[in-house]
């Protein structure tokens, strides 16, 4: 079995992917990542797209050593937890960093890279990754 | 070609992944000798970058200086040799991911290491004539060389981007004046489907690098009827360390003026980004007022020339983004085992 | 509402079972169930099974299943609650016998995970998070689960002992257990030295892909009569909660709110509270998750699971043993199986069925079974003795 990519799906969530564009409600501040009809935290109708701050913090960080089959030829790589200045919460990969040189406080700040490929003929997908922030 | 009416460089950017290979480390794994090596290291892609991902970067830079609605832009070209698809667009990728709405017309552009420059003339025509506000040109590549070619000590990743648009009183530069001189000259080619370039070993040299530079340049200070000592910079294609010195002795140009533009000693030949990343690192340094002379070269061979004179805005704008230096600084060597792991050389399937 | 009794468990071992199928499984530990309860007939089959679709090609899996038994005909319904669908089949066999829909109903939970190649099972497992904003990203549930590690022992500042002793009391408990899968003992050394997984978290701190299945004969308090049974218990009362699926999006990251509610709502429809409970199961298909859990079930101050481990409160001869035949580090982790797992050894544990690993009288037990890191969280109750 090789779970594959789905285009489709990958053009779908293109906007969160690509440019960390989400949903805020107006009425309690949650920020919803995917696109949907209510707010998950208090079902407001009233969601306003927005896109997150390149910039957010290191909470805590691992290393991915065994991964998914799409993510295979990528292994090992490093996973974080950030936090934007609002408070909102993101677990991503982060990249151009080595394991060592990670300190959890670490500003960190969003670029697009390449996240899987479909072996050589199927699609690339490209989404946010974090990675120090360069002077 | 002749005088450019009215288009301004709003904002530039330039982009360097992270990691390098030595010259002396591909050469200890080919068995050549250590003293005649054409630079002293290349740049090469993270494992998760590609020409796309590289021209985003220099995007968000180039745009960042810019300071403009992204609205306005009407067009995003993008020049490479190494685009991730062989049928797909590089650039409408590029364009969602900087937010750019669909209302703009998109080109991948090659021609070997001068479609960088080939995006800034037609960014530049389109600004000029009218039919766009502005728009952004893109030099990207992750370039191959066949695994002990000569090339491979030198094929680098990089990405450089100019916003272009209408002086708006807080231009960066105005381009004044641009020219291109192309033949069909089989100096270094890739066949459709063929993973590694070929070239025609020195036949690349003075047939092809020197004679499309230095006619370029001369059509150039002709047009304008500037002379070498009235330019502050001249920015040449640079595939090794020796080739942008050569061409400039030939134009009788002091290697003073060249030197700041030289950047492949440490970041190695970034094809369709490589003269445009020159540029990048002279602006980072201008001060207003200066002229440059920008020279691509693309094998097949074409050079285009472009006379860029510095404008206020550039200090105000300059440290808006990373300059290339401190990209250049972040360098993390890597071994040759490493390099072909983030080159995609080693057949896992 | 009736009372509804468990009259009898099945199970096999859990292991790479390479000569068996999903559906021979399943059928295995159900009619080994059906034996023990000495049940004449099944109304209903509700299926517990989380990959049937992606490790065995097939959907519609519950007729294949009540084929397999001789039962076709006989209602059969599969529910997929990713690594809770066990318990989620149990809360649906349950409120079908209690609403008097069903008098007798046998609940299977199943799953063939051995075939699935290294990356593969990784895939699977990373379902159980959104794949929208994490899967697709290759954060996968062991990643997070470091995360939560690393924050965990940060906040409490509490060593990383308190986290890795937990595999060694499940492979403790495990030793000699005929349906574990690691039915051997390891030390806290072998834990700290194993593999990383995603730093802190190491290899003997994570489950296995395996092969199992397990299964419980449901039988109304009308119907009890009619059964040969000689170990019932009763069903105190069933629970099944949601959370906000990233554990980060969660008001607090450590608290598991499903597991909170769950065992919170379980207590009060069984009648009983914390104290009451003489053993405990809870899903620690990662070491933290254990601590978590406990915690979050108001089992432990938080942040002190660690410490009343250490003091062995969670022996088997401890004030609430936990995990008694394992858990899921030991006995084994078969997704969908193993929340029935969890309830078929604490019937083993009220009816006095639990060999060497029985626990002094046991009265009440209570299992707790968690997907996707708190995402969906289930509870029951079972009550031995008199209270059966």
């Amino acid at each position: 079995m090789r779970s594959g990519i789905r285009p489709q799906e990958h053009w779908r969530a293109k906007r969160f992917r690509y440019r960390l564009e989400v949903l805020r409600c107006s009425s309690c501040g949650t920020v919803n990542m995917t696109p949907r009809r209510v707010c998950r935290r208090c079902r407001s109708t009233s969601l306003v797209p927005e896109r997150l701050p390149e910039r957010a913090r290191l909470l805590a960080f691992t290393e991915v050593k065994s991964t998914t089959d799409i993510h295979e030829e990528t292994a090992p790589y490093l996973v974080g937890l950030l936090e934007f200045e609002d408070g909102t919460r993101i677990v991503a990969q982060l990249t151009d960093v080595d394991y060592e040189e990670l300190r959890p406080g670490m500003e960190m700040e969003a670029v697009v890279r390449k996240i899987a490929q479909d072996g050589e003929s199927g699609v690339i997908v490209y989404g946010f990754k974090f990675r120090p922030v360069i002077a | 070609m002749s005088r450019v009416k009215d288009v301004a460089i709003l904002g530039y950017g330039g982009y360097v992944p992270r990691y390098r290979i030595k010259a002396s480390e591909i050469a200890r794994v080919w068995g050549r000798e250590d003293d005649a090596l054409p630079i002293k290291e290349k740049s090469v892609n993270s494992i998760d970058e590609d020409v796309i991902t590289m021209a985003i970067e220099a995007c968000r830079y180039a745009l960042r200086r810019a300071g403009i609605d992204l609205r306005k832009v009407g067009a995003v070209n993008v020049g490479s040799e190494s685009h991730p698809y062989a049928v797909k667009p590089t650039g409408t990728v590029v364009a969602e991911a900087l937010g750019i709405p669909p209302t703009h017309l998109s080109a991948d552009l090659e021609f070997a290491c001068k479609a960088g420059t080939e995006a800034m003339q037609m960014i530049a025509g389109l600004v000029s004539s009218g039919l766009i506000e502005c728009g952004i040109a893109v030099g990207a590549d992750t370039a191959q060389g066949r695994p002990s070619d000569a090339l491979e000590f030198t094929a680098a990743a990089g990405a450089a981007a100019f916003v272009l648009g209408r002086s708006n009183g807080d231009e960066v530069a105005v381009i004044e004046h641009m020219v291109s001189y192309v033949t069909d000259t089989p100096d270094f080619w890739r066949r459709a489907h063929e993973r590694y370039p070929r070239h025609a070993s020195r036949f690349t040299g003075e047939p092809a690098y020197f004679h499309h530079t230095v006619s370029a340049v001369r059509a150039l200070l002709e047009e304008t009827g500037l002379r070498v000592s009235d330019i502050d910079y001249f920015v040449f294609h640079q595939p090794n360390y020796k080739f942008p010195y050569a061409a400039a002795k030939i134009l009788q140009i002091p290697k003073e003026k060249v030197d700041p533009g030289v950047v492949t000693n440490v970041i190695g030949n970034t094809y369709a980004a490589c003269s445009p990343l020159g540029l990048v690192r002279v602006l980072d340094q201008a001060k207003p007022g200066q002229k440059i002379v920008l020279t691509s070269f693309g094998s097949g061979a074409g050079s285009d020339s472009f006379l860029i004179v510095t404008k206020d805005g550039l200090e105000r704008k300059r440290n808006l983004a990373p300059l290339l230096d401190s990209l250049i600084a972040r360098a993390k060597y890597i071994d040759y085992a490493r390099y072909l792991r983030h080159r995609e050389k080693i057949r896992t399937s | 509402m009736r009372t509804v009794h468990v009259a009898g468990a099945g199970y096999t071992k859990v292991s790479e079972h390479w000569e068996r199928s999903l559906t021979e499984l399943a059928a295995e530990a159900a009619l080994a169930a059906i034996r023990d309860a000495g049940v004449e007939r099944v109304d209903a089959i509700y299926l517990g099974n989380a990959t049937a679709e992606i490790t065995s090609h097939q959907i519609g899996i519950s007729a294949i299943v009540s084929e397999e038994l001789g039962l076709s005909g006989v209602p059969a319904i599969r529910i997929e609650c990713g690594e809770a669908s066990g318990m989620a089949a149990f809360v649906q066999a349950h409120a079908a016998v209690s609403s008097g829909l069903v008098e007798v109903a046998l609940v299977v939970g199943a799953e063939k995970l051995s075939d699935l190649m290294p990356e593969e099972y990784n895939t699977v497992y990373t379902m159980t998070l959104p794949h929208e904003t994490m899967g697709f990203a290759g954060i996968t549930p062991a990643a997070v689960a470091a995360l939560l590690y690393r924050i965990y022992t940060e906040r409490y500042e509490v060593p990383q002992e308190f986290v890795a002793q937990f595999p060694v009391l499940m492979h403790r408990n495990a030793k000699g257990v005929p349906h574990a899968q690691f039915p051997f003992e390891v030390k806290l050394e072998d834990v700290l030295s194993s593999p990383y997984v995603a730093p802190p978290l190491r290899r003997l701190e994570t489950t296995a892909p395996c092969d199992g299945a397990a299964a419980l004969v449901l039988v109304s308090g009308d119907s009890l009569g009619s059964v040969r049974s000689g170990s019932v218990t009763r069903v105190g009362g069933v629970s099944l909660r949601t959370d906000y699926v990233s554990p980060f999006d969660r008001e607090d990251p450590l608290f598991v709110s499903s597991v909170a509610l769950s065992v919170e709502e379980v207590l009060l429809r069984s009648g009983i509270d914390r104290n009451d409970v003489d053993v405990l199961e809870v899903h620690d298909s990662f070491s933290i998750m254990a601590p978590l859990i406990l915690e979050s079930a108001g089992f432990a101050p938080r942040g002190r699971s660690g410490l009343l481990l250490k003091d062995g409160s969670y022996d088997l001869n401890g004030e609430l043993p936990i995990n008694t035949f394992g858990g899921l580090k030991a006995r084994g982790h078969p997704f969908g199986a193993t929340a029935l797992y969890q309830l078929a050894e604490l019937h083993l544990q009220l009816t006095g069925r639990a060999g060497k690993n029985q626990v002094e009288k046991a009265r009440s037990g209570l299992a707790i079974s968690t997907s996707g890191l708190g995402a969906i969280s289930g509870a029951a109750v079972l009550l031995g003795g008199d209270g059966a």
